[in-house]
């Protein structure tokens, strides 16, 4: 667990954050949100100590950093940048075992724990293990950093805008792995972004960042039904706040059961949002959709109505 | 191949079909150089000065026309080049090196009547010229061929091979292997002081500037103190700081028993190794400070994030990272220490220089030569293998 409190820095008379507290429990994935120079990076970098705060209490797992060394703290924590920050003169396989290493670890032990690491990231041994990191794609090279993170296998992650130097194609593409992997390592992850999208995608918790102070955390959805002022508002999307959230929200639990009438043409996975479904209404002209399971067999029907007053009851009590 | 896209008119462009311009004026450079000017040149004995003879007298009929042949085929195959061409041009390159001592040899048996005793051959400019424009065809046909180092060294290699069998059993009579033969084992001794210093200058050096470099790195303010006397010291003639030195050493040799014990006197060896550990400290220092700040602070703040200690992400990330640029600084020191060594003879320190200043002196200019050439070998060699070193220490190969 991460547990910020009132804690502020300054660097001499500007202050680069200012009194923030929020929570990561364990296991949970928090996103950091807000334009650049907010204070986000600032604020991730002070739970490693890179950056050293100013006041109030920064701690993990019931323990304030404070008393740990840092150089033995950094080891128990994950950590991934945005340029990767591989060493170049470094094999993959090297790059990934770092930590491990540090820790003294076997070298039997850092070898076989590297070829765990590379195959939970899809990077197979023999092509990529005696790779520089040169030779690497962005996204490779990225996955490279993500599994030199998950070395030693830390229960907290910060990541600093891993994303934000690949392209849309590939970040979405690490967007979606990350999200697996989350969903069977349930790390403790605090995750530092501008993109509100990536953010509404992967995290279970939203800290918005403005000038050094939070504006506003919350769930994802709550965030997108009460935001508090016009800045989160803009953040969040402005008019196309709508299509996010129906982007949260999974055709299966809205769907009914298939009505007497005739199944409708167009078919949708339970598994899709609310938004996909708008948007195959939209281009196949029809306002029903039939629902259908992971074997294309139908299980139940979604209508424009539906979705309408789906969103007005949403509207009216949150989700959590 | 982007630069050559940037170049103004497609005309330039080399395409396959058009000729390779610079070979093809390498090849006239050489047969103007061979036709107009005095290819060997003969003196009775060591001190007059010897007469220049063209190539029709040097070689003779066969001999001229032979040499002519081979360079205009150089010539030829480079107005239609093709990488078979190329190829063919490498071999005919790397013929007429092989050949040159030959020909000497062949200018002696001609010109040189084995009555007199004392009679020695001379290399005439058209030799040293051609050898020069050889040496830029192998660099434009390494670029074409891309050919490897280590290909290169082989050819050069077996080039040297050649000259050396020359030299040892049919070239008696070239004045530099006379000049050598008379001073075989002071020549020996001679290249053996000349590294001995080079190697003592550049290794304290090294030392003593990586460790200005960290103090620099820690110490902002030093930075430009220390630079700004490095830099001075770089812009006194060499001459003079030998000449400087000599007085301060001289009294101290004089006034401390310990340090004429340990050698120290105002000529000789340690004015020698001060001078050329003043003007080694600034490229030392500079590349080495330039390459330690150069790495990149990503990097390092990621080491810093997974946990690396200072020392190790000095030793295994910074240090490993900023080796290529160092060992550069090396390289360009050792080179300038080997040429600046030659000075040192004069103070007494030993090394090739003595050939030089003597020969010089005795307006012999075979002996002067007979200095010259081993130190320029020296510089080449030494910046050859450094360059190769650095460059294999490359991150990952290729950075």
């Amino acid at each position: 667990m991460i547990e910020l409190s009132h804690v502020s820095k300054r660097f001499g008379d500007e202050t680069a954050v200012d009194d923030i507290s929020f929570r990561v429990p364990k296991g949970k994935f928090c996103a950091l949100v807000g334009t650049s120079g907010c204070g986000k990076s600032t604020t991730l970098r002070m739970i490693n100590r890179l950056i050293e705060h100013s006041e109030g209490d920064i701690i993990l797992d019931g323990q304030a950093i404070d008393v740990y060394d840092p150089v033995k703290l950094r080891r128990r924590i994950g950590y991934v940048i945005q340029h990767t920050g591989l060493f170049p003169h470094w094999t993959v396989a090297r790059n990934i075992g770092l930590v491990p290493r540090l820790l003294k670890w076997s070298a039997a032990d850092v070898q076989s724990r590297v070829a765990e690491l590379m195959h939970l990231l899809s990077l197979p041994v023999d092509e990529f293990a005696h790779k520089y990191p040169h030779q690497l794609s962005g996204g490779q090279a990225q996955r490279v950093g993500v599994a030199r993170a998950l070395a030693a296998d830390p229960d907290i992650l910060l990541m600093d805008e891993p994303f934000g130097a690949l392209d849309p194609i590939t970040r979405e593409k690490l967007q979606d792995e990350l999200a697996k992997l989350q969903s069977r390592l349930h790390k403790t992850v605090l995750f530092v972004t501008h993109d509100m999208d990536e953010a509404l995608k992967l995290a279970d918790h939203l800290v918005v960042m403005r000038e050094g102070r939070i504006v506003q955390q919350g769930s994802p959805l709550g965030l997108l039904q009460n935001p508090v002022d016009p800045f989160v508002e803009s953040l969040l999307g402005g008019l196309e706040r709508g299509l996010k959230q129906a982007s949260l929200t999974r055709v299966k639990d809205h769907m009914t059961s298939m009505g007497p009438t005739l199944p409708a043409q167009s078919r949708i996975p339970g598994t899709f949002s609310l938004r996909q479904a708008l948007s195959m209404m939209l281009r196949d002209h029809s306002d029903r959709l039939t629902v259908v399971d992971q074997h294309d067999v139908p299980v139940g029907e979604l209508s424009l109505r539906r979705i309408i007053k789906e969103a007005q009851l949403d509207n009216g009590n949150p989700r959590e | 191949m982007s630069l050559m896209d940037a170049l103004p008119s497609p005309r330039l462009r080399w395409d396959g079909r058009h000729p390779n311009i610079v070979l093809v004026t390498l090849s006239l450079t050489m047969l103007a150089a061979f036709w107009l000017l005095d290819v060997v040149s003969m003196a009775p004995n060591r001190i007059v000065a010897g007469t220049g003879y063209g190539a029709l007298d040097a070689f003779g009929w066969p001999g001229a026309l032979l040499v002519t042949l081979l360079l205009s085929f150089i010539g030829i195959l480079a107005s239609q080049p093709s990488h078979r061409h190329y190829r063919a041009l490498l071999a005919a390159v790397v013929v007429v090196m092989a050949l040159m001592p030959v020909g000497l040899m062949a200018s002696s048996y001609l010109l040189i009547d084995p009555e007199m005793s004392q009679a020695r051959l001379g290399i005439g400019a058209a030799y040293w010229i051609v050898l020069f424009v050889l040496l830029l065809c192998l660099v434009e046909l390494r670029l074409r061929l891309n050919l490897t180092r280590i290909w290169l060294t082989l050819l050069l290699l077996g080039v040297a091979l050649v000259w050396w069998l020359c030299v040892a059993f049919g070239l008696e009579r070239l004045a530099l292997v006379q000049e050598f033969r008379a001073r075989d084992q002071q020549f020996l001794s001679a290249v053996v002081q000349h590294i001995k210093l080079v190697g003592i200058a550049v290794s304290v050096s090294v030392v003593l500037g990586l460790a200005l470099a960290m103090l620099m790195r820690r110490y902002a303010r030093l930075q430009k103190s220390a630079f700004a006397v490095l830099n001075f010291l770089q812009t006194i003639p060499s001459l003079a700081l030998f000449g400087l030195l000599l007085a301060p050493l001289a009294w101290l040799a004089a006034n401390v028993p310990v340090l004429s014990q340990l050698g120290v006197s105002g000529i000789g060896t340690t004015p020698a190794l001060i001078a050329l550990i003043a003007y080694s400290l600034l490229p030392i220092v500079r590349n080495t400070y330039i390459a330690l700040e150069e790495v990149s602070a990503d990097t390092l703040e990621a080491a810093k994030g997974m946990g690396m200690r200072t020392g190790q992400r000095f030793w295994q990330v910074r240090l490993p990272l900023a080796l290529p640029v160092l060992l550069e600084g090396v390289r360009i020191t050792t080179v300038q220490a080997i040429g600046l060594t030659a000075v040192a003879a004069l103070i007494g320190a030993g090394g090739l220089g003595t050939f030089i200043f003597q020969g010089l002196g005795q307006a012999a200019m075979d002996m002067v030569l007979l200095g010259a050439l081993p130190i320029l070998m020296l510089a080449l060699v030494v910046d050859a293998g450094l360059g190769a070193l650095a460059e294999a220490l490359r991150p990952g190969g290729t950075r």
